[in-house]
């Protein structure tokens, strides 16, 4: 096993070397096919791939010794993305490059910055009011896009203020959670024999539910809703272990998604899509059929993979709508098939195994927390829109992590990643 | 703490095995429908790329191939009418009909070894061939069916009863799927000052023919009565109950009367037994046998068939659909009243009027299953798919698809319906030097004449062919369908 040390960078730079490799072929393939200009392809696949090596290195010089998997996988699933998009379209390719190179100069930032990250845990209100802040700004300056009105228009560029939230959401949580720890475990007694968590446990819970229900009402974003719920319901598993807390929380969970299905047409139309029968869809009507439009055409993209796809640039992923942001797994099992929508979330998997491994390794409360929390946020955000493309659940529109078109997603993203190493780093460091 | 870590991580672990176990259902077996769906513009799409697969028949005669006409690539059909409804067409405007569409997957090489291929093909830019898809139909017995029909509504499904192979499928009126989207007249409307010009395709002619229905596949989608072809469903149903041959005889009057309700002959028969009811098709008799089956019995005796029940009346919530049997070629199952019936209607029922509805594939198919000593097979058209080298893709695999009836019921109800051509109704069926054996009907309905049935086998004693044919509004079946039928069955076994 890889022992903390200056080692496991090496490890990290030899699997950054065979990721580098995967997206020389990506890149090579995705230029012949396109017939792309030589240099341009050269830059946008060396560059990143020299990015994430050199953040490796500096690491290595700085004797950084967090865990030697994680960037490697994070590697991949952003090489993917680049290679899918360059594929797609190359303007997205060429907008997603920029931001994956200010991703990476986040990620360094955040573990420079950052190390001593449990002074974070001082400033938790500052968080929910910057929070709140950030959620409720685009409800009256956002614009909206794809049916979510969630969005920042900067001219040159949207930012999408969730997808920071969430960091900020997870940060409050820890730090809230490793100090209530007591209350939180704590009963009441409440009712003869029945006990019963007091009320400052209670109140995140409803404050929770009721920033999830904010999402899904004024922002009609109800992926952010769900994987926003699901990471508390997560962290407050992994702070108490109590299953009350977690029952209540499908519960309340439950009884608003029932109310947003009758009171919100947008919902339900999700939710009728999803009973859909895949060997029914010949027979729909033209009006059930264009409203079923791109969850179908998701559906047919995939199907036409079989086992080992169609090849890159061999398939017709653009029939679906918004394809290179929430449905760029679609396109991936169209032109990689099954096994290589399969080892999409293998890596998914292998990231949160890593992650929670650093929750594990590490010695404090909030550190547990924070790692927890915010793994469980990359993989349950995984989970939902791979099981929405393929209608295992109904369609909530978030991205999928590192891979989806969209800077600010993926910034955000890179920003977790390196408070995952900060963890792993402070765990490794008193071993 | 850790030990919550580790649960929230198999968690992890189990939501995406499910994940992947789904993924792996959707592409794999869920796939293959969607690739094939009409609505998936990958068909089109890929159509482009490709020169779509021949058809052939089973001795190699063509059926439809892409051929390059002045520059663009044009389906041809060189059977035209003859094959019509059995391939359907592939048409951007009209959609995708037939086996084309049902075979879309082979004809366009859609599998993952056509897929791969299809990667290689693109690196070296060869041009891409669909797999061709050899047919178990006989195109000679396409032409004399339809010529057989001539300028008569009606169907024909001849079937290889060993097998389940498909040997003709015939439906007219037929129409040229090469030709549909053929304009045949253009008109200059003038609407709000703006002038259009309408184009009439023979599609849009053809598809305004409400009465005739020529667009419609009578052999697998028409519904008839069944007339007294039944009456071999009821006779099942008798064997079955009996355990063994039944030794009943009725005193035919020319009529029975039921609660009141008179159940007319087409003669007086006198003392018959059940290979005399059989072959004069006595109403009497099968009238007796279906109040002794009574309800339960019919059904019971149907559905071992293949038949479903149907909710015509919209009695138990809405007008039930018409239930679909999904194969190579979709077809309808017959089907029965899902609600009560009455006495009367139990013995209407028993000689095939009431309220029952079938299909020409459904009648065959019973046919073919008495043919087979009670086994019915699986209908298939497929017999292989080749590619351009003549390596080949997939072969069919007959497969049973009910045991309708024991080899004994078979049996006695095969030399029934060989005493019906022999003496009986069927006498039309006779072929010299071959033992036929066959059941007749003559279906009533509110449209005018009656329907004219025939289903039947031959050679009785190993049988390779089994027919079921059906005109419509013609008269009696003995002297209408019985002929059709003969010259099929002769043709084919003379070969």
């Amino acid at each position: 096993m890889i022992s903390a040390g200056e080692e496991s960078r090496k490890y990290e730079i030899k699997l950054l070397v065979l990721a580098g490799l995967y997206l020389a072929a990506g890149a090579y393939a995705g230029y012949l096919w396109r017939d792309g200009d030589a240099r341009s392809v050269l830059v946008g696949a060396s560059v990143p791939a020299l990015g994430f090596l050199l953040v490796a290195v500096v690491w290595q010089a700085l004797k950084f010794r967090a865990d030697p998997f994680l960037l490697p996988v994070v590697a991949m699933l952003s090489y993917t993305g680049l290679v899918f998009l360059y594929r797609l379209n190359p303007f997205y390719a060429l907008r997603q490059f920029f931001w994956m190179i200010i991703g990476l100069f986040f990620l360094f930032l955040t573990t420079r910055l950052f190390t001593n990250y449990r002074r974070l845990s001082e400033y938790k209100y500052i968080y929910a009011l910057m929070g709140a802040l950030a959620l409720i700004t685009p409800i009256f300056l956002g614009v909206e896009q794809g049916g979510a009105k969630s969005w920042l228009d900067f001219g040159y560029f949207h930012i999408q203020p969730s997808e920071f939230v969430k960091i900020l959401v997870v940060l409050f949580l820890a730090s809230f959670m490793s100090e209530n720890k007591m209350v939180l475990t704590q009963d009441t007694e409440f009712f003869r024999g029945f006990y019963f968590p007091g009320p400052r446990a209670w109140g995140p819970l409803l404050g929770m539910w009721g920033i999830s229900l904010l999402l899904l009402v004024f922002q009609r974003d109800l992926g952010a809703a769900l994987i926003y719920f699901g990471t508390f319901l997560a962290m407050v598993y992994v702070a108490t272990a109590r299953m009350l807390y977690i029952s209540i929380g499908v519960g309340l969970f439950m009884t608003g998604g029932a109310l947003s299905y009758l009171l919100f047409d947008h919902v339900r139309i999700r939710v009728n899509i999803w009973l859909l029968n895949p060997y029914g869809f010949f027979e729909l009507g033209d009006e059930a059929y264009n409203q079923a439009y791109q969850v179908i055409q998701s559906l047919f993209a995939i199907g036409a993979g079989g086992i080992t796809g169609t090849g890159l640039g061999g398939g017709f992923p653009m029939f679906i709508p918004a394809v290179h942001t929430d449905f760029i797994f679609s396109a991936i099992t169209e032109e990689m098939g099954l096994l290589g929508g399969i080892a999409i979330v293998l890596l998914y998997i292998l990231f949160i195994f890593r992650g929670l491994k650093a929750a594990m390794e590490s010695r404090d409360d909030f550190s547990k927390l924070l790692a927890a929390g915010l793994t469980a946020l990359m993989g349950l955000q995984a989970f939902t829109i791979i099981a929405g493309v393929t209608k295992l659940l109904p369609l909530t529109g978030v991205t999928l992590p590192f891979i989806s078109y969209g800077g600010s997603s993926l910034v955000a993203n890179f920003i977790i990643l390196g408070m995952l190493m900060n963890i792993s780093h402070e765990a490794r460091i008193h071993e | 703490m850790n030990d919550n870590i580790r649960k929230l991580g198999y968690l992890f672990l189990a939501l995406f095995t499910v994940l992947m176990l789904y993924m792996g259902y959707l592409n794999v077996v869920v796939g293959p429908t969607l690739a094939t769906d009409p609505h998936n513009r990958r068909l089109a799409a890929a159509e482009e790329a490709i020169i779509r697969g021949a058809i052939y028949d089973r001795r190699g005669a063509l059926l439809a191939e892409d051929r390059v006409i002045g520059g663009a690539k044009v389906r041809v059909y060189p059977r035209g009418r003859e094959t019509a409804h059995l391939l359907g067409f592939v048409s951007r405007q009209y959609g995708r009909t037939g086996l084309e569409s049902a075979f879309d997957s082979y004809l366009l090489a859609m599998d993952d070894a056509g897929k791969v291929r299809a990667v290689f093909d693109r690196i070296l830019g060869r041009q891409r061939y669909g797999y061709n898809v050899g047919l178990t139909i006989d195109a000679g017995l396409q032409r004399l069916a339809l010529n057989m029909l001539g300028s008569r509504s009606g169907a024909v499904v001849a079937i290889d009863p060993k097998t389940g192979a498909v040997l003709a499928m015939v439906s007219s009126p037929a129409f040229d799927p090469g030709s549909i989207e053929e304009v045949v007249r253009t008109e200059s409307v003038t609407k709000n000052g703006k002038t259009q010009e309408i184009k009439t395709t023979r599609y849009d002619i053809l598809k305004t023919k409400t009465d005739s229905a020529p667009l419609l596949n009578r052999a697998a989608r028409g519904l008839y009565p069944p007339g007294s072809t039944f009456k071999v469903i009821t006779g099942a149903g008798a064997l079955e109950a009996a355990g063994q041959k039944t030794g009943r005889t009725v005193e035919c009057k020319g009529s029975i009367t039921v609660d009141g309700f008179v159940l007319k002959d087409t003669g007086v028969h006198g003392k018959v037994g059940f290979n005399e009811a059989v072959a004069v098709s006595c109403n009497s008799y099968f009238g007796e046998l279906g109040l002794e089956l009574g309800e339960e019995g019919l059904k019971r005796a149907a559905g071992s068939f293949g038949f479903e029940l149907l909710d015509y009346e919209g009695k138990t919530g809405g007008m039930g659909k018409y239930p679909v049997v999904s194969a190579e070629i979709p077809y309808n199952p017959g089907t029965l009243p899902a609600d009560r019936m009455s006495p009367p209607e139990a013995a209407s029922t028993a000689i095939g009027q009431g309220r029952t509805l079938v299909s020409p594939m459904q009648m065959a198919l019973v046919a073919a299953g008495i043919a087979n000593g009670g086994v019915v097979m699986k209908p298939l058209v497929m017999e292989k798919v080749v590619d351009r080298s003549g390596g080949i893709h997939k072969k069919m695999s007959p497969v049973a698809l009910y045991t309708a009836v024991s080899p004994e019921t078979a049996r006695d109800l095969s030399a029934a319906m060989e005493d019906g051509v022999r003496r009986g109704t069927a006498s039309q069926a006779a072929i010299s030097g071959i033992r036929v054996a066959g059941k007749t009907g003559s279906a009533q309905n509110p449209h005018g004449q009656t329907h004219a049935w025939f289903i039947g086998f031959a050679p009785a004693d190993n049988p390779g062919i089994a027919v079921a044919v059906v005109v419509e509004n013609a008269g009696g079946g003995g002297y209408v369908a019985t002929p059709v039928a003969r010259e099929i069955i002769r043709e084919y076994l003379s070969k």
